[in-house]
């Protein structure tokens, strides 16, 4: 009995303590959903911090879905971008990394993990020059080829060990049947690979969608500009647009909070799949 | 008998073919496994190899907006990077970078511990709660930088508001000017950006401590201290030294959070070396000298590259994880 009473205690105890942090660790989330409902006067050289407006605009919303809709676009685009590229690229190799043993496979996988490692404002600093000699900078292209330079070695770290997990005698058994490396590929280890397949394209387009360093580096924000270099250039030296900010700001928080709700445990495979067991 | 199920198997897969076939098909073969790996292969060429291979030359070079239009600038020896090591900005950004790392990954071990624990826990909301706290790791960093902004601002700022009410201070404090606080922001952001990371690979490490031994130390006479330190801490160490370096890792080159929150300012004194290289190359037009910084950046980094491939040994043998 008296233990009894005592594990509900504890448990009620680790409740609040819980609540406690969430508060703390969310806070700034509810200040910017709160924010984006108020206006410059009430968010900018105000005389007090309100945790709870009397007044509330959708000005804001308003402003940011009249102007900011191309930018939304161009950060889906972005996203979708990295994610196709990300699959279409990592898919193959995983598969071969997984399932044949090359000589050097244990250099592949090395050099995959240092080019996670890679900060990516070396590779910025060096693609602005080669861009340029390209024609590639303002371009979705180039953008997209430089955002998916996190998303690729991890989704190919991730994926091959997933595959290493697949039963070999299902590939090998239909490729007994007559069907090609290429078929038994598409056929069989891609269907039975949907959960990491799911993991990373999530992580991909999360990539692609939150990028800030290439969009700044490789982008003069004359052709096109995603939400998130929008948000910046909201805020630079001459404007305080907080309002619009926020607002904005929400719509660039959408996607991972949505993500969040519909494929949370994909979201912590990927945590933990590509750090600890990749 | 396993070795003749092997050579049936392998007589299985390849049945009767023309006697020619087996000269050509396995290069064939082999062809065609490299071709797997071929958009793979040319994508880390062009996207890591060649633009680091090029950040490398460029450091050696004299280089200025008018080269920007050539791939090529005359050779400058070491002076890039003499020039950019001697100077103290630069100087204060590569220790500033180490040492924010050291106390961001500080905090957040031990956050991050703190709430793996708290999470370990049987209580309701359990799972609830353990699924909010990935949202800070989710967020586009620039948006958490510029949130943070928006939190620490001098006038109506929230975090001014919240010590006000507290007590805790009587003026509101000015974080955007003055270096030090500024640079404490930062670190803050930091701080709450990755302490979901840490909770959850921790979490997850927590979980696979077996039942037996917690509870054979605790027939043995452990209290719960001597439990953690003894029993605890000494099962999840692999996964602990994993976090701290993929830690190290994320934090060398912060970039987005520093130019959301400060740009670097107040007078530099939030500047990190990424910030630094970033400033070089695309607001002075020096990519020598940026790229000088970058390989200093490149160094720091690659320093974790040996302990990152030494503990994931396994996976580079091919076995299943």
């Amino acid at each position: 009995m008296r233990t009894a009473t005592r594990r509900r205690l504890a448990a009620a105890a680790a409740s609040i303590a819980a609540l406690a942090a969430l508060v703390v660790l969310l806070f700034p989330l509810y200040a910017v959903v709160v924010a984006s409902f108020e206006t410059n006067s009430q968010l900018f050289g105000a005389s007090q911090y309100s945790f709870f407006p009397s007044v509330w605009t959708l000005s804001n919303y308003t402003t940011v879905l009249s102007q900011q809709g191309s930018h939304v676009l161009s950060s889906l685009i972005i996203g979708a971008g990295t994610t196709a590229a990300t699959l279409a690229i990592a898919l193959p190799a995983a598969h071969a990394l997984a399932r044949y043993r090359f000589r050097a496979t244990a250099l592949l996988v090395g050099s995959l993990l240092v080019a996670q490692i890679l900060p990516s404002i070396v590779i910025a600093n060096s693609l602005f020059l080669i861009y340029h000699q390209l024609g590639l900078l303002n371009s979705y292209l180039g953008l997209i080829i430089a955002d998916a330079s996190y998303a690729i070695p991890f989704g190919i770290l991730v994926l091959r060990a997933f595959m290493l997990g697949l039963p070999g005698d299902v590939i090998a058994a239909a490729r007994v049947d007559g069907a090609s490396e290429w078929q038994a590929f598409c056929r069989v280890v891609l269907p039975m690979s949907r959960s990491a397949i799911i993991t990373v394209a999530l992580f991909a387009f999360l990539n692609g969608w939150g990028d800030f360093i290439f969009a700044l580096t490789l982008l003069n924000g004359n052709t096109f500009e995603p939400v998130t270099l929008s948000i910046y250039t909201y805020l630079g030296e001459f404007s305080q647009n907080w309002g619009e900010a926020m607002a904005l700001a929400v719509f660039a928080v959408l996607p991972a909070a949505m993500l969040l709700i519909a494929a949370q445990r994909y979201i912590a495979a990927g945590l933990t799949v590509g750090s600890v067991k990749g | 008998m396993s070795v003749v199920a092997g050579s049936a198997r392998r007589a299985a897969r390849r049945p009767a073919g023309p006697a020619a076939a087996p000269r050509h098909r396995p290069r064939l073969r082999r062809a065609a496994r490299w071709a797997f790996l071929l958009p793979a292969g040319g994508y880390v060429l062009f996207a890591f190899a060649i633009p680091i291979a090029y950040n490398l030359v460029l450091s050696f070079e004299q280089t200025s907006p008018a080269t920007i239009s050539h791939l090529t600038a005359p050779f400058a020896g070491l002076s890039n990077y003499t020039a950019t090591l001697t100077n103290p900005v630069a100087d204060s950004a590569i220790v500033r970078t180490f040492s924010f790392t050291a106390a961001s990954l500080l905090f957040q071990f031990l956050i991050g511990f703190a709430l793996a624990l708290l999470f370990n826990l049987r209580f309701p909301l359990r799972r609830f709660a353990r699924s909010l706290i990935l949202v800070p790791w989710l967020l586009p960093l620039l948006v958490t930088g510029t949130m943070f902004k928006f939190l620490f601002q001098l006038q109506g700022g929230a975090v001014n508001q919240i010590l006000i009410d507290l007590h805790l201070i009587r003026q509101p404090i000015g974080y955007e000017l003055s270096p030090g606080w500024a640079y404490v922001t930062v670190l803050i952001t930091n701080i709450w950006i990755g302490v979901p990371f840490f909770t959850v690979l921790l979490y997850s490490a927590l979980q696979d401590v077996p039942a037996e031994l917690l509870e054979a130390a605790r027939i043995d006479g452990a209290g719960p201290w001597q439990r953690l330190t003894r029993v605890t801490l000494p099962v999840i160490r692999p996964v602990i030294e994993v976090v701290f370096i993929l830690g190290f890792v994320f934090t060398v080159k912060v970039f987005d959070v520093v130019i959301g929150l400060t740009q670097g300012g107040p007078a530099n004194s939030t500047q990190l070396i990424a910030t630094w290289a970033y400033n070089l190359t695309f607001q002075d037009f020096d990519f020598g000298a940026g790229a000088a910084l970058n390989t200093v950046l490149l160094l720091i980094a690659l320093f974790a590259a040996p302990l990152y491939i030494w503990l994931n040994r396994q996976t580079l043998r091919g076995e299943s994880p």
